[in-house]
């Protein structure tokens, strides 16, 4: 049986600091994954840093990480790719934890494997209001879509198989993408599973996601999952 | 009940002059004639209210409301929600759009670059072979 083709899509915005050490840590992976870096519109030197290590995508204008994601899913769709994994540039998930997602796959198929920060690791810890918004938005997920049991709605590691790619390339949020692209899938009938994995703290730069935004952030995606379930999303 | 010969003046200049400026935009496609039937209305449903106050007291009869003006205020809501609910609608596909074309746009440039990066890369390499 051939070996399955494995993208690694690294949305990134102005990682001029973490992006070259990131892609060079997954070229010393035994792994042979593609990669591919999209840039969404960095003001920084990271796409001349990234051309030079991996194919990379420089989007014309910001299309924030929902827009940067799609982008790489397309190419992944173009391309043929059986799965593909999302990681971020900021150097938060480590390449060396995506064969976890791809052994978690092997052992039970689902369409999306989220690499969950809270699945047998207690040891994670974030702000009190991220983890608030968080605990929220899963227990929002498991309750409104049966069979679902997530615990880490919002991490943005991820593998996606072929149907999920196909989904995704044709419609995926540009707001909050990660918990409300589960709604979407789980609304589609695509499987949704976790598998525990490690990260680490950002090697740079600060998340926008600070102060109150954690609670507006929960309440719009609890909106959005709550249509989802309700209403639906069509593919436009 | 009348309207006086002011009111019905004001009305009628403002209908003429605001028709007048739309129809022009819409003649020079900066609005379509959807648009121009909308607006339209924030000018004609006033002139009728004006011009047959007769009228407008028997829908403020027919709609069970002390004054005729609130019917026409509510009109002109109605139509004003409608018309904000289409361009938001609008203004949603078209930045939808916008986005897939900048996606698509950027994923080709990405494959040129990659394509003229491999080219010149093979016409170095002949370069070298053949001497």
């Amino acid at each position: 049986m051939p070996k399955p083709r494995v993208l690694l899509i690294i949305p990134c915005l102005n990682e001029q600091e973490s992006i070259e050490p990131l892609l060079i840590e997954i070229s010393s992976l035994e792994s042979n994954y593609s990669t591919v870096v999209v840039d969404d519109g960095s003001k920084d030197c990271t796409y001349d840093k990234a051309i030079n290590l991996s194919p990379t995508i420089r989007l014309l204008r910001n299309l924030g990480i929902g827009g940067a994601v799609q982008t790489g899913i397309k190419y992944a769709s173009n391309n043929g790719f059986d799965f593909c994994v999302q990681i971020d540039g900021d150097g938060q998930h480590p390449p060396s934890e995506v064969s976890k997602l791809l052994s978690s796959y092997e052992d039970a198929p689902a369409s999306v494997v989220i690499g969950s920060r809270y699945l047998f690791n207690d040891s994670f810890r974030s702000t009190r209001a991220r983890r608030f918004g968080g605990k929220a938005i899963a227990w929002s997920l498991n309750t409104l879509f049966r069979g679902c049991n997530i615990t880490d709605p919002t991490s943005g590691m991820r593998l996606m198989d072929r149907k999920a790619i196909q989904f995704f390339s044709g419609s995926y949020p540009h707001d909050f993408p990660e918990p409300i692209s589960l709604a979407w899938a789980l609304r589609a009938g695509l499987t949704v599973k976790e598998c525990g994995v490690q990260m680490r703290s950002r090697r740079n730069g600060q998340s926008s996601i600070v102060g109150f935004k954690p609670i507006a952030y929960m309440l719009r995606v609890l909106g959005y999952v709550f249509l989802a379930r309700i209403v639906g999303s069509k593919s436009r | 009940m009348h309207s006086s010969l002011q009111t019905v003046v004001i009305v009628s200049i403002f209908a003429l002059c605001y028709l007048y400026f739309t129809a022009r935009e819409t003649a020079r496609q900066q609005l379509d004639i959807y648009d121009l039937i909308m607006l339209s209305t924030v000018a004609i449903i006033p002139s009728v209210f004006v011009l047959f106050p007769m009228f407008a007291e028997w829908t403020a009869i027919v709609s069970g409301v002390a004054f005729p003006f609130v019917v026409m205020f509510g009109i002109l809501f109605a139509i004003l929600f409608t018309f904000i609910h289409r361009l938001t609608a609008k203004i949603h596909r078209l930045e939808h759009n916008n986005r897939l074309l900048i996606q698509e746009v950027s994923i080709i440039k990405s494959e040129i670059v990659s394509a003229s990066k491999q080219i010149k890369g093979n016409n170095s390499e002949g370069r070298t072979s053949e001497k």
